[in-house]
Parts: structure tokens; C-alpha cells; sequence
């Protein structure tokens, strides 16, 4: 915020390109984009290189070493450090999060191979990446890790809050690549009966926005009626990325911060032309004003 | 309303402050906040409320916010008292209330809060307040400047990097240029920044851009559809 008002930053935005928040790091210093390369291409200080995979994607860096940089660092393992309030593989998931936003379909081979690692966090971050991407040649690896169903893939570990499979992020990726065959549906429908809402959220939100049936919304609406604040705002950012307008109501009414609110509005809007909706973009833009 | 008529304030303050769970305290708060206080509003009632705002409860949040907004000028003082630097989802309903009640003293507090607030929350409330003060009571000279300071504030948080700020300055904007009724400056530099606004070339989010140039048919007095 501190650049917000200086004539770089708002030549930087006007440009609409870089935003101008984006260059401060988390001690207050903005940097180049030579030098986050600088510091992902560096590899003696691990938090500078964390922070730098972040810094390309969040700036969608088009230079022409940031893929390989990232691509390298995607290979870095390392056990999470507690003291350093890092986590397993950090600099590895943050590649992996940033080759999702470059854009750029050479990520999508080394993306794949992610998907079969061991690390189920790096598995999240490559699925959700290859969803962004819309990498079709993902569809089989996300088919096979899931092929168990909600009982095998979605089976909750040992000790542990997550499941066998980073099934939410995988579920998500199906519905945004969008190849919607029939053995892909039938898959993603099986985790529609799974035990946590949130994974339910998820399968529906794929189903919703591979088939274009209302009758995968209705749960997520149901949802926004959940008692744990968590839920209600997985299927608010479900209904937004789908952009469901007849959600508009249900999702102005449901007890939820406002910039949660908006960010679905937002969804609606600008998805939500895909859908045969008799809702106009002007009624949710004056209900995202009223949000503000 | 009868029967909660009966019901004297201190009791309805007691009730937030005792609610154990999120639902007793929206609808403890939604009683208090309803109430009919007449001339006899207490600062303990208007404290209440703005202690509600700090509770990281949106819904009774919504509800305060409200209620803070209906009583008016009375509000400002015991609002802009309370804000706390470390807790921006607090921060950001205060700034909503003050928005809301568009009084002239919240004026400062909405400029500092767009251009620095480390809250996307806080700089999107501050954003739309500052486009919809109420300033029927001031003389002409004095309600240009303020707008201009207003304009001034929205103008360079066209820079800012949320999305969300952005599309909060397109409605102040709007605000601004459509309160404008006599001065010959306002309106024009309000639609130049939503020019901008409305541009793929200078803004990236769709969404903004057809905030901005919904805004712009408003101020040109076209059909907003």
C-alpha cells in the first residue's frame, strides 16, 4: 500500500500489468522482477528463493528465464522446517502454484509429473495449477489418482486432517479443465456422498460447471446454509467460480465477511454469461455495491 | 415491538454482552440495534454497538453496522474513538458505519484509511464513503473543496492493487461526479479516472471495468442497462 499513491505504482497499474502492491515484499521492500530472478536462481538463502517463486506468479512474470527457474525449483525437496515457520517442500508447492498463473503450457509436462509425487501438498498445488492451465492431458492422471472413490482417494489419513488424495484441489481441476465425459461425471459424482462438506462442495462445483445442470447447485446452496463459517465460504467461492447467478440472493443473504461476498459477485459476473441466466450483470453489480 | 419497546436499553446491551454463540448475539444485537431509542440513546448503547463490530462476527457485524449507520452524527464520535490498529476486520465495519453515515468529521479518517489502511476490507469501505458524504449543509465554497479533496483521495486509489479498491473508487467516483451539481471540474476529472477505469489497456479486471463504465452512462444521464 505504501506505493499506492506514487507515480510508479500508478503507472504500473494504469498499464495493467503489474499491480502495484505486488512489489512489496514481507518486510515492506518492493523488487524487480531481475531481482526475484535473481533470488529464485540463487540457492544459499531458501526463503528468498520462496518468496521469489511467489513474486512471478503473482506478477505473472512473462520473462523468458522464469519458467525454467521455476521449473528447476519445482525439484528442490526439503522437510518443513518448524523453527522457520516454513512447510514440506515449500519452495517446490510456490513453483508449483506460480507455473499455474505464467500461463504458459511448457509448465504443464513437469506439472504432471507433480501429480504422482509423494508429497500430497505438491500434489494439491500441481492439480489445482494444471486446472488453471486447463491442461487436458491431465484428465487421465487426475482420473486414476481419484479412481478409488470417496472410500480409497477420499479416505481421511491417519493422524491427520487431510485425506489420501488433495481431493478438493483435484475435483476443482476436473471441473475447470472441463472435459466432460461421461467417465469423468460419473467419478466426480461419487464424491458428491462424501463425508465432508467441503469435498461435496467441491465435486458439485466441478459437475455444476462441466454439465451446466441446476441440479448441482442446489447443494451449494444448501451450503451457504452450513452452521461452520468454513463451509459457507467453500460454496460461496464454489458458486462464485462457476458464476451461478440464480445464486445471487442465497449468497447476498448467507453469514459470510462481505469481501467473500464479493469475490463470488465478481464470479458472477464475469462467468456467469456461460449460463442461461435471467439474471442481469447489472443486478449483481448493484448488489456487490451494496457490499462495499 | 410493543413487548420489546418494554424492554429497557440496558437489558438489550446486557444480552449482546452475555450472548455465548453467534446466533444469540446477531439476535441480540439485531434487538438492540432495531431499538427505538427516541432522545434517550445512551453512549453505553452506541459503545455496544461499536464493540460488536470488533467480535470477527459478520452477521451481527451487518446488523451494527446498520444500526450505527440509522442513529447518524451521534455515532461518529464513538466510532472514530474505537478503531483499533491491529484489528482490520473491525476496522473495516467502522469505516463501513462511517461511510454509511457520510457525516463531514469522518471525512480525514476516510482519506488516511483509502490511501494507507493495510486492509483491502478498509480501503474499499473508505473508497465508497468518501463518494457519498453528505455535505447538503455546507456552503458551496467549503462542499467544493471537500469533494475535491474527495476526488482527489478516489483519483489516486485508482492505482491501488486490489481489485476490490478499484471497483469501490468506480462507485465513489460515481458518487462524486453526480453530487457535483454546479462545479465545472468535478464531473469532467471523475469521468477521466473512470475512463481509465473502463479501459482493458489500464484496467485488467472485467469486472471493475464494467463498474466503471456503467458509472460513466450514469454521469452522461444514459440508460444504465
Amino acid at each position: 500500500m505504501a506505493t499506492s499513491n506514487s507515480l510508479s505504482g500508478i503507472v504500473r497499474a494504469m498499464a495493467g500489468t503489474i499491480d502495484p502492491d505486488a512489489g512489496i515484499s514481507a518486510a515492506g521492500e518492493p523488487i524487480t522482477e531481475a531481482e526475484a530472478l535473481q533470488r529464485l536462481r540463487q540457492s544459499e538463502d531458501h526463503s528468498q528463493q520462496y518468496y521469489a517463486a511467489w513474486w512471478l506468479g503473482r506478477n505473472r512474470s512473462r520473462h523468458p528465464e522464469a519458467l525454467p527457474l521455476l521449473l528447476a525449483a519445482l525439484h528442490q525437496r526439503r522437510p518443513r522446517d518448524p523453527g522457520a515457520g516454513v512447510e514440506e517442500n515449500a519452495i517446490a508447492r510456490n513453483a508449483a502454484r506460480a507455473l499455474g498463473k505464467l500461463g504458459d503450457a511448457g509448465a504443464i509436462p513437469e506439472l504432471l509429473a507433480a501429480l504422482d509425487d509423494g508429497d500430497d501438498g505438491l500434489r494439491e498445488a500441481a492439480a489445482r495449477s494444471l486446472g488453471e492451465l486447463q491442461a487436458t492431458e491431465a484428465v487421465a492422471v487426475l482420473l486414476r489418482r481419484l479412481a478409488s472413490g470417496p472410500a480409497g482417494a477420499g479416505a481421511p489419513r491417519l493422524a491427520s486432517p487431510r485425506l489420501q488424495e488433495p481431493c478438493e484441489a483435484m475435483l476443482e481441476a476436473l471441473g475447470a479443465i472441463g472435459i466432460a465425459e461421461p467417465g469423468v461425471i460419473t467419478l466426480i459424482e461419487a464424491f458428491t456422498a462424501h463425508d465432508r462438506p467441503l469435498i461435496r462442495s467441491a465435486a458439485c462445483r466441478a459437475l455444476l460447471q462441466l454439465s451446466g445442470e441446476a441440479r448441482w447447485a442446489d447443494p451449494l446452496v444448501q451450503l451457504l446454509d452450513h452452521p461452520q463459517l468454513q463451509v459457507r465460504r467453500a460454496a460461496l467461492m464454489d458458486l462464485g467460480a462457476v458464476g451461478w447467478r440464480p445464486a445471487l440472493e442465497p449468497i447476498c443473504h448467507t453469514l459470510a465477511e462481505n469481501s467473500l461476498k464479493l469475490i463470488a459477485l465478481r464470479g458472477l459476473v464475469e462467468q456467469g454469461a456461460h449460463h442461461d441466466a435471467t439474471i442481469q450483470a447489472g443486478a449483481v453489480l448493484s448488489a456487490m455495491d451494496s457490499l462495499l | 415491538m410493543r413487548s420489546v419497546e418494554s424492554d429497557p436499553i440496558g437489558e438489550r446491551i446486557e444480552a449482546v454482552r452475555q450472548a455465548d454463540s453467534a446466533q444469540t448475539l446477531l439476535a441480540a444485537t439485531a434487538v438492540l440495534a432495531t431499538s427505538d431509542h427516541g432522545n434517550s440513546i445512551s453512549g453505553e448503547a452506541i459503545a455496544c454497538l461499536v464493540e460488536v463490530l470488533g467480535f470477527n462476527c459478520p452477521g451481527a457485524a451487518v446488523v451494527a453496522v446498520n444500526g450505527l449507520i440509522r442513529l447518524g452524527p451521534m455515532a461518529v464520535e464513538p466510532i472514530l474513538e474505537s478503531l483499533d490498529p491491529r484489528n482490520y476486520g473491525a476496522r473495516a465495519w467502522a469505516v463501513r458505519a462511517l461511510a454509511g453515515i457520510g457525516d463531514i468529521h469522518g471525512l480525514d479518517l476516510l482519506e488516511e484509511a483509502l490511501g494507507s489502511d493495510i486492509g483491502p476490507s478498509v480501503r474499499r469501505a473508505a473508497a465508497r464513503g468518501l463518494g457519498q458524504l453528505r455535505l447538503d449543509a455546507l456552503e458551496d465554497s467549503q462542499r467544493q473543496a471537500v469533494q475535491g479533496r474527495c476526488l482527489q483521495a478516489l483519483v489516486a486509489a485508482c492505482a491501488d492493487g486490489e481489485w476490490v479498491v478499484r471497483y469501490a473508487v468506480a462507485v465513489g467516483l460515481e458518487g462524486i461526479g453526480l453530487a457535483d451539481v454546479n462545479s465545472d471540474h468535478l464531473r469532467p476529472a471523475s469521468r477521466l479516472a473512470l475512463l481509465g477505469l473502463s479501459q482493458p489497456d489500464a484496467e485488467a479486471v472485467p469486472v471493475v471495468r464494467l463498474r466503471a463504465a456503467l458509472a460513466l452512462r450514469r454521469l452522461d444521464g444514459l440508460p444504465s442497462a
